[in-house]
């Protein structure tokens, strides 16, 4: 009987042993769509860019045109060469001119993308319209932001900065409090949050159509590096595990991020976001449905569901291809050290107070009749794939 | 041995080996975590956090009255009282005693010139710890500073996420570039040395600190870094810290790492730019928050009425 039952346990062993293999590794190593891990995930690591210019909303001049065809790229990579702002200046010596002081060097253009826009839906690849809670949101946060502008030379030249605005004397509304939480360069530094949050080393947010990801994945993980802005990028973590999302007293910048995969795309809930996250208007309801498939062995498609009933009229969605970088080779450099580098900030602030502690003393203009909002750095050159409508 | 035997001996090392892969399987979560990945290494990826005090000093240390502390009655290190930056948080505000984890013979082996700088580091803490800017912490000290961080193990990169100011690095077990300058956080390349992941990492720049208590490196810093399991929920992490401009010979720090066992345990934001805004640029603003800005000199006025009800005879009266 003891000699019968060991061969019993031991086929019964076999078949178990097979099971666990089988269980680590259900998967063959690749399939038609892309490598899969050696855990059986689909395989989405790497690093990652859209190597292609494509403009968000498709601008007016294309209106029902979805798709540019070759010669049209061509011709548009052509025209837009021509116009690289390389050294461009913006009357030498003055404060325009140190606003525009990012160059070409700065500026990399790309090739003209196959899309006349990154949204796909609504068809018209148009963001959808502001309700009109969110278009009485917009209109207050101008206002206030007209007002500051308005003793400048900006207002004076009916700037298209100045749009809806006037020029007078500096506007009481200086003293005031911004009605939001401000993430934009305001006309005025008061202190660190009257800058913008690039300014501030958190320009960072999501979703995010430029830059870089480095993409690396555990089973029950994804994590994804983003490689924007000037040093400007962050870390994601993005869990598999059947958990719930974080309360909702426990709100942050980028959101709480919830992933499962449907076949060979990970599909990722993020919610949670902070009121002090700003994503085109949207912060603590913005609510977004990502999804990343692998397309083939160089080929990341990105595609996100962006909703926000507080602030638009229906959910829209984006969507891009981003090719594989090399990984041995590739010399990005993406230590986010904006912060630990931020002489700009300070100097903004010690820079005005020192203008304020002039104009009393009679020695220099009102530092309320000085721009330091607006972004004069695109002037001079209109980009033939966005520009004209 | 009969070839009958034989073969059920090898079935029945089928059976054991069977129930000892199920057996090591663990729940966390919804999903089932081997001890080993796929490609049969250690399994690192999760949760991590230490429980130490070597953020505070890496070295052995008694517990001090505050972070900061100044001359109370007596002339003696020993009987200071809390200063004025952390006055107000009473007991909270106090310093964890430690037995160290230097290695050997428990010295940090500085040149006599690096000493001096040791110890006017430690005297003028609140002034040039990177940590209190939210500045990239830099490797050893961004594993056992008091926050959890996360381990992403794939095979030829490992990616490590640390809750401080949202640091990361790639552990590059593959053959990559190295980078076009130096770094706060290092450029990591990892090997296993049988069940242990060894992290080379150069490329320092000589800003981030090993602590509160002004260890310091220059560029030169070499950090060798040593992952060996102890169990499937606790790692030994060792670094041999090697510097010849500041130290006179190579030295180890060496420490338990523990899992986060947490089910739902995930990395929350700890975003500290934010939270140092009104430390680093606070005495440029326009209108102060801090009324004794003296300059960029914060001269902290404490003022904080014991609310009624709270004083201790109330307590008492009780």
């Amino acid at each position: 009987m003891r000699k019968r039952l060991l061969p019993v346990l031991g086929v019964a062993g076999v078949i178990l042993a097979v099971i666990v293999v089988l269980k680590v590794a259900p998967a063959g190593s690749a399939t038609p769509q892309g490598s899969r891990t050696g855990w059986g995930d689909p395989d989405l690591q790497g690093i990652w860019t859209d190597d292609y210019q494509t403009p968000l909303q498709r601008p007016a001049k294309y209106a029902t045109k979805e798709l540019f065809t070759d010669e049209e790229r061509a011709e548009l990579d052509r025209q837009r060469a021509g116009i690289l702002r390389r050294d461009q200046r913006v009357e030498v010596g003055s404060e325009r001119d140190v606003a525009g002081a990012y160059n070409a060097v700065f500026q990399s253009i790309k090739h003209t993308g196959k899309r006349t826009s990154l949204v796909v839906d609504p068809p018209d690849g148009r963001i959808p319209e502001l309700t009109p809670a969110a278009k009485e949101r917009a209109a207050t946060d101008r206002q206030f932001r007209l007002a500051l502008l308005q003793a400048t030379q900006t207002c004076k030249d009916n700037d298209a900065a100045c749009a809806g605005g006037k020029y007078g004397p500096p506007s009481p509304r200086r003293a005031e409090v911004p009605p939001f939480y401000n993430t934009g360069r305001l006309n005025r530094s008061d202190g660190p949050e009257d800058r913008s949050m690039t300014e501030r080393c958190m320009a960072a947010v999501m979703p995010d159509f430029g830059g870089y990801r480095r993409i690396v994945q555990a089973p029950g993980t994804v994590s994804i590096f983003y490689d924007v802005g000037q040093g400007q990028g962050w870390q994601r973590v993005i869990t598999l595990e059947q958990v719930p999302h974080l309360p909702s007293s426990v709100r942050q910048r980028f959101g709480d991020s919830r992933g499962h995969w449907e076949g060979n795309t990970l599909v990722v809930d993020v919610t949670n976001f902070s009121p002090k996250s700003d994503f085109m208007g949207a912060r603590e309801n913005l609510h977004l449905v990502e999804r990343w498939t692998r397309v083939d062995a160089k080929t990341l498609e990105y595609t996100v569901t962006i909703e926000d009933p507080t602030t638009w009229t229906r959910s829209w969605t984006v969507k891009q291809e981003m090719s594989r970088q090399d990984d041995q080779a590739n010399r990005i450099y993406y230590e986010p050290r904006c912060h630990e580098g931020n002489y700009g900030l300070p100097a903004l602030l010690s820079g005005t107070r020192a203008e304020e502690d002039a104009f009393k003393a009679g020695k220099g203009p009102d530092p309320a009749t000085k721009d330091s909002a607006t972004d004069f750095g695109t002037e001079g050159g209109v980009d033939a794939l966005t520009g004209g409508g | 041995m009969s070839r009958r035997s034989l073969i059920a001996a090898i079935l029945a090392t089928a059976v054991v080996t069977a129930i000892v892969s199920v057996s090591v399987t663990r729940i966390t979560g919804q999903t089932s975590r081997p001890a080993r990945t796929s490609d049969g290494k250690p399994n690192f990826s999760g949760v991590w956090q230490v429980a130490n005090e070597a953020n505070w000093d890496l070295q052995a240390h008694e517990a001090r009255a505050g972070a900061v502390t100044q001359r109370g009655v007596y002339p003696y290190a020993y009987a200071e009282v809390p200063a004025a930056p952390v006055l107000a948080l009473g007991a909270a505000a106090g310093v964890p005693g430690s037995i160290g984890v230097v290695q050997g013979d428990k010295q940090i082996p500085y040149t006599a010139a690096a000493a001096m700088r040791k110890a006017d580091n430690a005297a003028h803490w609140i002034d040039r710890d990177p940590e209190l800017k939210c500045y990239l912490p830099g490797v050893p000290r961004a594993t056992y500073m008091p926050y959890p961080f996360q381990i992403v193990q794939s095979g030829p990169k490992i990616q490590m996420i640390y809750t401080f100011a949202n640091a990361a690095r790639t552990i590059h077990l593959d053959n990559v570039v190295g980078p076009p300058d130096d770094t706060w956080m290092g450029h990591s390349v990892g090997r296993w040395e049988g069940d242990t992941l060894v992290v080379d990492v150069t490329h320092f720049n000589d800003k981030t600190w090993f602590d509160r208590a002004g260890n310091f490196h220059s560029d030169a810093l070499h950090v060798v870094e040593r992952f060996t399991p102890i169990s499937a929920d606790a790692l030994r992490y060792e670094a041999t810290i090697e510097d010849p401009k500041v130290f006179s010979r190579p030295w180890t720090i060496a420490m338990p790492i523990y899992r986060r066992l947490e089910p739902d345990i995930q990395l929350l934001d700890y975003p500290c730019i934010d939270f140092t805004e009104e430390f680093m640029y606070g005495h440029l603003r326009k209108q102060q928050l801090v009324k004794h800005w003296e300059g960029d000199t914060i001269a902290v006025d404490i003022r904080r009425k014991v609310p009624p009800g709270e004083q201790l005879f109330d307590w008492y009266g009780k």
